[in-house]
């Protein structure tokens, strides 16, 4: 329906596409199909949230626009906080010039490197002025399904508090910003391009997927918090100075000035700068970078050329010889299928971009969570958790064991691949205990994901706390490794990267996944109750090592009858 | 009599490399050849500049008695194409695929969705014209891609490895689908790895090393150019392999010697 109504709205100066020597029918055709595939594309939130890829998508269209429109509340919130119109509208294009940089840098890639045109398409007779047109409609009716719902809420907050005008004035200079967007998108891929190879494109795009959804959760857990609403009250942007480099405030001196119908010379010309800096950004995209993305895009989708160049790019003599993964295994795994198990682990943790994408955000959680905790007290400094014992009790706590969470998250997601039929692999060789492999990946997270980690913040808090803090230290890290182990013991019955989704897994019952949710609170809990009594803490983390033990050895030695995989 | 396509010295490269050094080719019509050649001996580049996805080329091009560079449309009205990866938009189903392809070929609706049906039946796929092709298998995804290059009933059918994952009977259909097309008077430019099938469909078999034509001609004169009763494989390995025949099978074998 939506779809529909699109493409008739793109497709209204058709007699004008004639003219240009476009096939209207053949535009038509490739918008429909396009147009459906995108319904049936999952989105960056449907991503990043664990949602199994097997699972057919259908009305994502309708699903994002909603998001899109609940987004576009955040935005409004400075035409409440604030009395000054300028900083207003400054804060709002600064929110959704960010917003919108950050959609598109994350869903354009979808829409501009759709690789299979070139097979699909290209060979059909297809003029080149189609082609090009259709994608072209393709970007503005997809970047118009993200635009216009968030703005929606913006448009009619303007309407109701400014007057219809100024609602419609506000719809007139979008386009401006949306083009500005564009070019700033389209300089940053040809940035990451320069950087980075063609074929590295692709990771440095997830990595500003996981970047994005902290900063969206960072935002929205810590900014209310640091709002004080007396002084955002009487806050304006001082309209002098360097406000003149910021796009934002060019949009917000447009809108400005052309409501009131006057404005400061320095107002006047940053207004004017919020419409040439669009014009001169498709003229140099057009030009100049145009071509060279067009090039460089046919390098991602892994031309001849690509492929040449990535044949000449390894230099094995500058591969390390001997790298930490194998350092550790040797030492920590008892057998071949165990360091098979731990350096497989270790290598699909890091070059798998499903991983990474439901993993990495964690990190930035977990520092999110970190900064609420000291922003939530009143007059925070290092000397006040120094002075205060059960600041600092709860301060090493917390690091210790919601450091264990992401570890959590890591074991959770090495049971689930898109590439799960890969793991033949472990069922043609002659493994006698799965357990082994399942020992080496656990054992793989553990120093990847977790000792890196809490090793370093403890030995940060060490100068802040004593050296008194050592045997919680201990203590806790004991903890985490039983926890680990006994949440892999209970709830991890295949191999790793070896299931379709989680339900295919046994042990994945509500009950189990409350008790592993509930634990490491539980042992964090009676460990703040004992923190004081040392001889208790060393009684404690020797229990915790002899149960570490019996744990690991049980997972070890698990047998082919206790798997479960998506691959039979 | 006009040949149905003919590539007069055909330069490409990339870069600094050259990947065609001045191909020469004339191919009637109704003739079904083999194109064969080892991995980056310039097959994938030929087939991409005879469906107009490369232009900067130096040389000529006629296909159908149209010069590719001054009308590539016309030219790809002519060719129907079935490339080696199953590259499809697969989260669509097979009905609206080949819906988009015959829009794309300006072939009438009705007449379109007619074809779609019968040729899906046709290769064992009537059920699942409605299911989304995510779920299918390789071959099943093949199969579409075949039907994709025939929908218009073009004139010149260019298959890159088209039986790569299809099952015995699938292969047979497609087999006995060249010969017929062949006998239709249809021009079918075959490139494959597969020798024996090479061997068996081509009247004409041209093998190309480092983008230049080393042998060509039908299997016996191959075979009689060599001197010798070898199969196609064999033929293969002595004009483009350095190594020689069983060589390779040797110094593996000797991996598993003590050092």
């Amino acid at each position: 329906m939506i779809n529909r109504f699109l493409i008739g709205l793109v497709l209204l100066p058709s007699s004008i596409y004639t003219k240009m020597g476009v096939n209207v029918n053949h535009l038509r055709a490739i918008l429909q199909v396009k147009l459906m595939m995108d319904d049936r594309r999952p989105n960056t939130f449907k991503q990043i949230k664990q949602e199994s890829n097997k699972i057919p998508v259908n009305f994502a269209t309708i699903v994002t626009m909603v998001v899109m429109s609940l987004f576009g509340l955040l935005f409004i919130f400075p035409f409440f906080m604030t009395s000054n119109t300028t900083t207003q509208f400054t804060l709002y294009f600064s929110m959704f010039i960010f917003f919108l940089a950050a959609t598109l840098i994350s869903d354009f890639t979808s829409v501009l490197i759709d690789v299979r045109d070139n097979q699909i398409i290209l060979p059909k007779p297809i003029s080149d002025k189609t082609f090009l047109l259709s994608r072209l409609l393709h970007i503005i009716i997809h970047i118009s399904k993200l635009v216009i719902p968030l703005n929606l809420a913006g448009i009619i907050t303007i309407g109701i508090t400014k007057g219809i005008a100024a609602a419609f004035l506000f719809f007139g200079i979008l386009p401006f910003a949306v083009v500005f967007t564009i070019f700033l998108i389209n300089t940053l891929y040809l940035v990451i391009l320069k950087v980075t190879t063609p074929e590295k494109f692709k990771s440095a795009i997830t990595y500003f997927q996981i970047i994005f959804a902290v900063l969206i959760y960072g935002s929205y857990q810590i900014i209310p918090r640091m709002i004080d609403e007396t002084t955002i009250e009487n806050f304006a942007i001082p309209e002098n100075g360097w406000m003149i480099a910021a796009p934002p405030y060019w949009f917000a001196a447009a809108w400005s000035s052309l409501y009131d119908l006057k404005g400061s010379w320095y107002q006047i010309s940053s207004a004017s700068l919020a419409f040439a800096m669009p014009v001169i950004s498709v003229w140099l995209i057009i030009k100049y970078f145009a071509p060279s993305f067009n090039r460089k895009l046919a390098m991602i989708s892994g031309s001849d050329q690509a492929e040449h160049k990535t044949a000449t790019s390894i230099d094995a003599s500058k591969l390390p010889k001997t790298s930490l993964m194998e350092k550790l295994s040797s030492v920590f795994t008892k057998s071949g299928a165990e360091r098979m198990g731990f350096e497989f682990t270790w290598m699909m943790t890091g070059r798998s971009r499903d991983f990474k994408i439901k993993t990495y955000p964690f990190f930035g959680y977990l520092a999110v969570y970190l900064v609420m905790f000291f922003i939530k007290k009143k007059n925070f400094s290092l000397d006040s958790i120094r002075n205060d014992e059960n600041s600092a009790k709860i301060l090493l706590l917390i690091a210790i064991y919601m450091i264990g969470m992401l570890l959590m998250q890591a074991i959770t997601n090495i049971r689930v691949s898109d590439k799960y039929k890969a793991a033949w692999i472990f069922f043609t060789t002659p493994i006698k205990q799965p357990g082994n492999v399942i020992s080496g990946a656990t054992k793989a997270l553990i120093f990847k994901f977790y000792l890196p980690f809490a090793l370093a913040v403890s030995c940060a808090l060490i100068p802040f706390l004593g050296w008194t803090i050592l045997p919680n230290i201990i203590l806790g890290l004991c903890n985490q490794l039983c926890i680990a182990f006994l949440m892999v013991y209970i709830n991890v019955r295949d191999l790793p990267f070896a299931n379709a989704d989680i339900g295919t897994a046994k042990g994945s019952k509500f009950a189990k996944s409350m008790l592993m949710l509930l634990l490491p609170f539980g042992i964090a809990g009676i460990h703040y109750l004992i923190y004081s009594f040392t001889a208790v803490v060393f009684i404690l983390a020797i229990l915790a090592v002899i149960a570490v033990w019996l744990i690991a050895s049980s997972v070890y030695n698990r047998g082919w009858e206790m798997i479960k995989t998506s691959y039979e | 009599m006009e040949p149905m396509i003919k590539l007069e010295n055909v330069y490409k490269n990339y870069g600094t490399k050259n990947v065609l050094n001045g191909i020469n080719l004339s191919i009637n019509a109704g003739q079904v050849i083999g194109y064969i050649g080892p991995n980056g001996a310039g097959k994938s580049t030929t087939v991409k500049i005879l469906c107009g996805l490369i232009d900067d080329f130096t040389g000529n091009v006629i296909v159908g008695g149209i010069n590719i560079k001054e009308n590539p449309l016309a030219v790809k009205r002519k060719i129907g194409y079935v490339p080696e990866l199953a590259e499809l938009y697969d989260v669509l189903t097979p009905k609206e695929f080949l819906g988009l392809m015959g829009e794309l070929y300006d072939i009438p609706k009705e007449l379109a969705d007619e074809r779609i049906r019968k040729m899906l039946t046709a290769l064992g796929l009537e059920n699942n014209i409605n299911n989304r092709m995510d779920t299918f298998s390789k071959g099943m995804k093949q199969k579409v891609l075949i039907i994709s290059g025939l929908l218009h009933n073009p004139d010149i059918i260019i298959l890159d490895e088209p039986l790569s994952g299809l099952d015995a009977n699938s292969v047979i259909i497609v087999k006995d689908l060249i010969a017929r097309l062949a006998n239709e008077g249809k021009t079918i430019f075959y490139c494959s790895h597969m020798m024996d099938v090479v061997e068996k469909v081509s009247d004409r078999i041209v093998l190309i090393n480092e983008g230049t034509v080393i042998a060509e001609g039908s299997f016996s004169d191959l075979q009689h150019q060599l001197g010798n009763n070898d199969s196609l494989e064999k033929i293969f390995a002595s004009l483009t392999s350095n190594q020689s025949n069983g060589q390779a099978a040797n110094d593996l074998m000797n991996a598993f010697e003590k050092q």
